[in-house]
């Protein structure tokens, strides 16, 4: 029961920092436009050179083009496949790409196993012993938790490999970043190790979520004391789903931030909208900066001290 | 010798942390191999003896030293204390949310080291790469602000903290020009560029740290008098009615300049240093938007007829102020919108940066002059002679123009369809690179700062036009059309710099002066090659 708990608050912790960082992501003030080009919701013919509605004249005058559709067309490539990194740094994808595509095919199988669970306590004849659905499902999980698995040891000892003995990585890389790619490989290691000695159907995983979903009942509860890969497999696995939300690591993520909020935000302050309020309401914060040239004193708002000059700008 | 630097170094005691030697900097090709050993001057001795000069071969602050231990404790306080703020919602909601994202979720994964130029350029020193500067702040915020910082920067990445720390971190983000490359190929979206910025913020907003150049002479001087060139109102007018006398030689007809005209469909925004260094542009703008038949007018009130907003590069108090004063001019003249004339940073200032600054009757419309432009030259409401500029262009994007507005193509357009021999330069577009004088470096030159720009930020700019040209005989005229007062600065001194007006004939100007030397009715030429005409009739 102590291998549920732990997996518990585990997901726990993983839940609310996560939460807790998109929350505090929403919750940001406006923030003056940093767009960066090409925008890729531009429209294709825009897209294609980087272009933006600024090209237009009078553009405030015309309805803005803007594809969301062409944002996720080229972020989940970009996330599966770090095309970014294939087009700017081949040789660290190499290694890149197996690390985090093992580990994206790590929760695809998580997702498959508790596919597998949901039917299995469903009980119902469609997830019967020999049927269609299951032979496929375990057929399923048994390609995507094999292939994560090699794909994850290959790339985290590359990048453990590259880290340490590439000069211009080396030199930049702190004890942490060593300790991040060890305990990434410890799991994949062990992992791998555990569907080695004599569990290739991942039958032990399938047990254990099984166990997850029904709170550790002994009846379905699957407890890992078999073997030591396979305690260290969920005990790594659980501390990772913690561990990783609390790290620069959660960039597997929080990469949308960084592009939708920041790279691609262009949208246009226009009179009397949403932008507009937030702005008004930005430029009643007081700002305390200590350098005599602003001027601030802790009182004065935003709005006055850009309107500090003779004339009469305050409105 | 390239002896690895780790950010932690930057504390390290030493006389100077990052040298370059002759030699190291990447060839220039013939004719250029002369300068192949040339060093950056070194910087004299009784110059330097009070301030810190101990990071590299140059100085673009010129900080003072501190006189005594408690002067020193009290920089470090203070520069805690802005750190402080640069993560505060009060202090910092321009930039918040960017920096923190990008603070929280580098990967260290180097990617970002070989597209910037200054990097290349520099023969790969560490304190270029654009991660390092942010690797320090982000370690100091970590380990001295953050609890129990002081334990876990044993494990994340440690840094002392004293005052040549930050004295140098304070000349370190001076040596790149914000243009933001690396912030392109970073496979997460980090954004380095944006750190150094926030980090000239620090400096200025809590400590008035900045080169004079730009604040002193920039941003203060532009709110008192008018201009960051001096220039005050009266001035801008006189030289303007110099500039009109130079115009109508070249149209043999009466050249407009019309001054605060009110109700104009068009306020028209310089970058005052054109009214002195390339007053032809400015001449340019008035011939084709004359010919053209617009309704325009140009400001003469203080800040009015200069477009530049310095505190884009370092203050987001002094930039407020600038765009403020901007937007209530064109307000006041009751104008349908503003257009920028050649300066990247004032388009990205006023048009991108200011958007979300501006509220109510201050948010008029703006607009970029490339837009305006290929809007008259591609429609016919100008009679144009291409044949006239029958020599090599290349086009030079500027980064806040191209990269951070995407405004990339009407420019071409307009070069596609007035300059028969137009090349791009590789690489181009949204993947350009910056002239090296960007973020206030084409202004700044103190010191020998000037000397370090033409040899290494500059350098890359200069070899993409050699290769530009590289097919063209020596001795024909080649023509940079650099759409930014700031770039043609940088530009002019490259070109001064490495003599290449003698060895290769190398000439630069704005995209105007090229479409004013294509009109059909022109009497004489806009573009010369020193005493050379580019067409006769
Ligand atoms: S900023 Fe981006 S490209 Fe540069 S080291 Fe960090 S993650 Fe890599
Ligand atoms: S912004 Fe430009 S100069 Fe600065 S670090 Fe990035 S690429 Fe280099």
């Amino acid at each position: 029961m102590g291998f549920y708990i732990l997996s518990y608050l585990c997901i726990a912790v993983f839940a609310l920092a996560t939460l807790y960082r998109i929350y505090r992501q929403m919750t940001m003030p406006v923030h003056v436009r940093w767009e960066i080009y090409p925008v890729q919701h531009e429209t294709s013919a825009k897209v294609a050179y980087g272009g933006s509605y600024m090209e237009e004249i009078d553009w405030w005058e015309k309805k803005q083009e803007k594809s969301l559709l062409g944002e996720l067309l080229y972020m989940v490539p970009e996330i599966l496949f770090i095309r970014g990194l294939w087009k700017e740094n081949r040789g660290l994808w190499w290694v890149s790409f197996p690390f985090h595509f093992g580990l994206y095919m790590m929760i695809a199988t998580v997702i498959l196993l508790l596919g597998h669970a949901g039917f299995t306590l469903w009980g119902s004849t469609v997830f019967s012993a020999g049927s269609t659905l299951r032979t496929l499902l375990d057929g399923f999980i048994a390609v995507m938790g094999w292939g994560g698995l090699i794909l994850g040891n290959i790339g985290s000892l590359g990048l453990l490999y590259r880290r340490w003995t590439d000069a211009e990585l080396r030199n930049y890389s702190s004890p942490v970043d060593y300790f991040n790619l060890l305990f990434i490989l410890l799991f994949f290691l062990s992992a791998l190790v555990s569907c080695l000695s004599g569990d290739p159907f991942l039958e032990g995983a399938k047990a254990y979520v099984m166990g997850l979903l029904t709170g550790g009942h002994p009846l379905n509860a699957h407890v890992p004391g078999r073997s030591i890969s396979g305690i260290v497999a969920i005990v790594s696995a659980s501390l990772l789903v913690a561990y990783i939300p609390l790290t620069h690591m959660s960039h597997m993520f929080m990469k949308y931030f960084l592009y939708h909020n920041v790279k691609w935000d262009d949208a246009p302050n226009r009179r009397g909208g949403g932008i507009e309020a937030a702005v008004r309401k930005n430029l009643n914060l007081r700002p305390t900066w200590g350098a005599k040239h602003v001027g601030a004193d802790g009182q004065k708002t935003w709005l006055d001290i850009a309107s500090s000059a003779p004339t009469e700008e305050k409105k | 010798m390239n002896k690895p630097l780790n950010p932690s170094d930057l504390a390290r005691p030493s006389e100077c942390l990052c040298h370059i030697e002759p030699g190291e900097l990447p060839p220039l090709p013939p004719p250029y191999e002369d300068f192949n050993q040339t060093a950056i001057p070194p910087l004299k001795p009784d110059k330097i003896k009070n301030i810190e000069a101990s990071l590299d071969d140059t100085v673009a602050i010129g900080i003072p030293k501190p006189a005594n231990k408690q002067e020193e404790e009290e920089l470090v306080r203070r520069f805690l204390a802005g750190l402080q703020k640069l993560f505060e919602k009060n202090n910092n909601w321009t930039f918040l949310q960017p920096l923190m994202l990008s603070m929280e979720h580098c990967a260290k994964c180097q990617t970002c080291s070989d597209a910037c130029p200054i990097y290349e350029m520099s023969g790969k020193k560490d304190i270029h790469r654009p991660m390092f500067r942010a690797e320090v702040l982000r370690r100091i915020y970590n380990k001295y602000l953050k609890p129990g910082g002081k334990i876990t920067a044993k494990f994340t990445g440690d840094i002392d903290l004293n005052w040549t720390t930050i004295a140098r971190l304070a000349e370190l983000s001076y040596r790149c020009t914000l243009c933001r490359r690396c912030a392109t190929v970073c496979p997460i979206g980090v954004d380095n560029g944006l750190i150094n910025h926030e980090i000239r913020k620090l400096f200025s907003q809590e400590m008035g740290i900045a080169p004079k150049e730009i604040h002193d002479k920039g941003t203060v001087q532009h709110l008192r008098v008018g201009s960051t060139t001096g220039m005050t109102p009266a001035a801008a007018k006189d030289s303007m009615e110099f500039i009109q006398e130079e115009m109508e030689e070249i149209t043999g007809s009466k050249v407009e300049v019309p001054w605060d005209v009110e109700g104009a469909d068009i306020l028209l925004l310089h970058n005052a240093g054109e009214m002195l260094a390339w007053p032809e542009n400015v001449g340019a703008f008035a011939i084709i938007f004359q010919a053209a038949g617009l309704s325009w007018t140009l400001s003469s009130e203080a800040a009015g007829y200069d477009a530049v907003n310095y505190g884009l590069w370092y203050d987001d108090v002094q930039f407020s102020r600038v765009a403020v004063r901007h937007a209530d001019i064109a307000r006041r003249l009751k104008v349908k919108k503003i257009v920028v004339g050649e300066c990247g940073h004032a388009h990205k200032a006023l048009t991108v940066i200011a958007d979300r600054l501006l509220t109510g009757d201050l948010n008029i419309p703006r607009e970029s002059a490339m837009v305006t432009l290929e809007e008259i030259v591609l429609k016919g409401k100008i009679k144009l002679n291409p044949s006239r500029n029958n020599f090599p262009v290349t086009l030079h994007d500027p980064c806040n123009i191209v990269r951070a507005m995407g405004i990339v193509e009407p420019q071409r357009r307009i070069l596609r369809k007035i300059a028969p021999k137009f090349r791009e330069m590789t690489p181009h577009g949204v993947m350009n690179y910056c002239c090296g004088g960007g973020s206030g470096f084409a202004i700044m030159s103190g010191y020998n700062f000037a000397e370090w720009r033409n040899l290494v930020s500059s350098r890359k700019k200069f070899l993409q036009i050699l290769e530009a040209f590289k097919d063209e005989p020596r001795e024909v005229p080649k023509y940079v059309c650099a759409p930014c007062s700031n770039c043609k600065g940088a530009i002019r001194d490259i070109i001064g710099y490495y003599s290449a007006e003698e060895r290769s004939r190398l000439y630069y100007g704005g995209l105007v002066e090229l479409i004013v030397n294509a009109m059909a009715d022109m009497k004489k030429p806009m573009i010369r090659f020193g005493d050379e005409p580019s067409w006769t009739s």
